[in-house]
Formats: structure tokens, C-alpha cells, sequence
């Protein structure tokens, strides 16, 4: 793993939306169940090197994530997507881009495996 | 989602999100549930303006960053249709370089939101653009509207009468029109004053609204003179409704002048068939100005009509 999450129970602090309101719960609870998926896609592609399937993934990522009350999501993501976007094809550092999708691959892994 | 083809009866507003990503659809569903709009969506470009044609929304929220038709894109057609051409547009995105927002703002868009969303702003941001867009419509309805007899003015006939004459020659379709101008206005003017001058233009309005059809577009076209549009018509009907608004009008009793009538004279030009029309819209107007003329040479309170070609119509086929 390569991201420590200090918590072990959902704790309501650990979401800038409040698990208690009936919306924002409903968001948390729509955005985890979504999140496996998102995640298979992002090994998939990163399995196959697909840099533009990456670049996509983590670009809405980036943009859906803190608003969904998951803002270090959406850090990994946008640090992702700028390591992919700020290279060309033939200086692509395809190890710097694997450490990331594994940091992001393993932070979003361990909200999945808190989700309430 | 709300579908508008179920409610879009009401008046609340309809904004249209797209943006290919399922998660903004969500949140944004959730976040905006409690405004008064109904929100639809779509997830590309191409569907996205198609979406925005059939449900004419009073706003749109685009995302710049979308597969095969992005938001510039999407913007610039949003921007060159007719039909999309005012409708307001939001762009969301999570580009945020000022470049990004130089280029929207150029292409039209009324306003940027940055993702990740701040939820106030955002909710500030979107019932602003349709506070804005309300008020232009009103703002631009007023523009049309003469404010003494509640009628469309000038500028409004002289657009409508190039769309209405373009349509009847397109299509083959009958066209009239009819110049009404009030006798001996001044006098009413000058014996009761100006209030009750003020009366009878917006009298004689008032009869020009209950005697025209729903097709018809009456304006005033300045001092006591009207100008009526009628689509659909050939200048024997034409002749027959702006007959029946002359003996309306003369019947009339007025409060501030009760032994004084009032009548008025006609012109009217038509045409049976639009595809035989020949002279333009400027040349129409002439000529029912000419006809406005003869009725008022020929003794006042009557309806002078012709064809489009100058000769007269049959007065006993119009009933």
C-alpha cells in the first residue's frame, strides 16, 4: 500500500461532507460504489499502457472527487493526470506514472475497503 | 433527473448539463436539487446542442474537456445556431488556466466554474446567469412592445414583415397587410386633450386586438397610424377584418367625448398566392400607404383594398 489512511472505522471528519446529512451521504454512498469500477479501469489501462484512457480516468476523477467529499482522491488524480500530460510519447517516465496510479490505485483501495 | 417532456408545462427553468462524466451528472443532480430548475443532461457535444434545439433551456452548463466534440467546439455551434445563439452557457472545467477562461468568455459563454465545485458559488453562479437571462428576455420583449397601446412597435413590424413576406413567397401562401390611420386625430387632440388622444389610441388598439385573429401581428407604426400583418390572408378576408375594426370603431362611445365618434381609414394590399408576389417589403408598405390615401380622399371611415399588383378587389366577393 502505498498511502497510510489513519483511520480504521468511517469516520465523518475523514470526509469534507457530513456523513450525516441525508445528501451528502447519499453522494459518499453513490461515489464509493462507483469507485471499484473506476478503479479495475484505471489498472486495465495502465496494465496496457493507455496513457489516454489514464489521462481520462484520472482527469474526472480529479474534477468529481472532492466534491464528492473525497478531496485526496482528487489530489492523486490531478498529480497523475499532470505527470501524463506533462510528457511527451517519447520522454514518458512510465515508472514515475506507475508509482502514481499505484498511489492513487491504493488510496482510493482503502476507502473502498472502509466504505460504511 | 427531471424529464421536461412530464412538467415542462410550468415555468420553471430548464438547464442542461453536458459533460461526459457520470460522477458530475450525479453531484451535480444532488446539488442542484433543491433550486427551482429542472435539470436534463447529456454526456457528449453533438447530443448535447441536438438536446439543447429540442428543449430550448433557459441555461447550460458545458464542460470543456469531452471526447470526439469538446466544449469550445460544442460552444462555437451552441453559439452560431440561430435557435441556441442566446441561450446562456456556463462552462465547467478542470483546465482552469486563464487561457481556458479567455477563450470561453471569447466564444460566448456568460461565466466559468471551476472544478472541483464549490458548491455555494456554484449554486450563486447558475442563479445568476438565470436571474440575467430572465431579465434580458423580459428586457427584450419590452423592446418590442409600444408602451401606450400595449401593441408591437415599428421596429418589431419592420422585422416581422420581411420574415412574414419571405414565408408567403417560400411557401406560396396568402399575405396581407393593412395601414389604419385614425381621421381627424389631431382634433381630438387639440378639443379634449392629449389624456383623452392617449384614450383612443389605446381604444382603437384594444378593438384592433378583439377584431384580429391570433396569426395577425398588430403593431403601432407611429403617432395614430397602425400597421396589421396578416399572414394567411388574402386581401379580401384582409378587407373584411379591417372593415369590421372600422364599424367597430365608429360605434364606439367614448367617456371623454361622448358626442364626438371616432372613425378611422383603411389601406390594405394581399396577395392570394405569395408565389406571385413581385415587389418587395418596402414597395408593400408604398402601396398600402397609397391605398391609405385613396380611402381618405374618398370621404374618410372606409377600407380602401387592392392586390399586391395595384387593381382593386372585388368588394361583393369579400361579403
Amino acid at each position: 500500500m502505498g498511502t497510510e489512511i489513519p483511520m480504521t472505522t468511517p469516520d465523518p471528519k475523514a470526509f469534507s461532507l457530513d456523513i450525516n446529512d441525508p445528501e451528502d451521504a447519499e453522494l459518499i454512498e453513490y461515489f464509493l460504489g462507483e469507485l471499484p469500477d473506476r478503479v479495475d479501469s484505471i489498472t486495465i489501462a495502465a496494465s496496457h499502457d493507455d496513457f489516454e484512457e489514464l489521462g481520462r480516468i484520472a482527469h474526472q476523477l480529479k474534477g468529481a472527487a472532492p466534491g464528492f467529499g473525497f478531496p485526496e482522491i482528487g489530489s492523486a488524480a490531478a498529480s497523475l493526470e499532470g505527470e501524463i500530460r506533462s510528457l511527451d510519447d517519447t520522454t514518458k517516465d512510465i515508472e514515475t506514472v506507475r508509482a502514481q496510479v499505484e498511489g492513487l490505485v491504493s488510496l482510493c483501495q482503502s476507502y473502498i475497503n472502509k466504505k460504511p | 433527473m427531471h424529464d421536461e417532456h412530464t412538467d415542462h408545462l410550468d415555468t420553471t427553468p430548464i438547464v442542461l448539463l453536458v459533460d461526459d462524466s457520470q460522477f458530475v451528472h450525479r453531484l451535480l443532480d444532488a446539488r442542484l436539487r433543491s433550486e427551482s430548475i429542472h435539470l436534463i443532461g447529456e454526456f457528449d457535444g453533438k447530443t448535447g446542442f441536438e438536446r439543447a434545439v429540442s428543449s430550448k433551456p433557459a441555461l447550460i452548463l458545458l464542460d470543456l474537456d469531452m471526447p470526439v466534440m469538446d466544449g469550445f467546439e460544442t460552444l462555437r455551434v451552441l453559439k452560431e445556431d440561430q435557435t441556441t445563439r442566446n441561450i446562456p452557457v456556463i462552462v465547467l472545467s478542470g483546465m482552469n488556466s486563464s487561457q481556458e477562461k479567455v477563450t470561453a468568455f471569447d466564444l460566448g459563454a456568460v461565466d466559468f466554474i471551476s472544478k472541483p465545485f464549490e458548491l455555494t458559488e456554484l449554486r450563486s453562479r447558475v442563479r445568476s446567469s438565470l436571474k440575467m437571462h430572465a431579465l434580458l428576455e423580459m428586457l427584450s420583449q419590452k423592446a418590442q412592445i409600444d408602451g401606450l397601446s400595449g401593441l408591437f412597435n415599428r421596429s418589431y413590424f419592420d422585422d416581422r414583415l420581411k420574415e412574414e413576406y419571405d414565408r408567403a413567397i417560400r411557401h406560396g401562401h396568402p399575405l396581407s397587410i393593412a395601414l389604419i390611420d385614425l381621421d381627424h386625430f389631431k382634433s381630438i387632440n387639440d378639443t379634449f386633450g392629449h389624456p383623452a388622444g392617449d384614450t383612443v389610441i389605446s381604444g382603437v388598439a384594444n378593438i384592433i386586438i378583439q377584431e384580429s385573429r391570433s396569426i395577425d401581428i398588430a403593431c403601432r407604426y407611429g403617432g395614430e397610424e397602425f400597421v396589421i400583418i396578416m399572414p394567411e390572408t388574402d386581401p379580401h378576408q384582409a378587407y373584411t377584418l379591417c372593415d369590421r375594426i372600422r364599424t367597430h370603431t365608429e360605434s364606439m362611445s367614448w367617456a371623454s367625448h361622448p358626442s364626438r365618434s371616432v372613425t378611422l381609414s383603411v389601406g390594405v394590399a394581399g396577395e392570394c398566392d405569395g408565389s406571385s408576389i413581385s415587389c418587395t417589403p418596402s414597395a408593400l408598405v408604398e402601396l398600402v400607404d397609397r391605398n391609405l390615401y385613396q380611402a381618405k380622399q374618398g370621404g374618410r371611415n372606409t377600407v380602401k383594398a387592392t392586390y399586391m399588383s395595384g387593381s382593386p378587389i372585388d368588394i361583393a366577393k369579400a361579403g
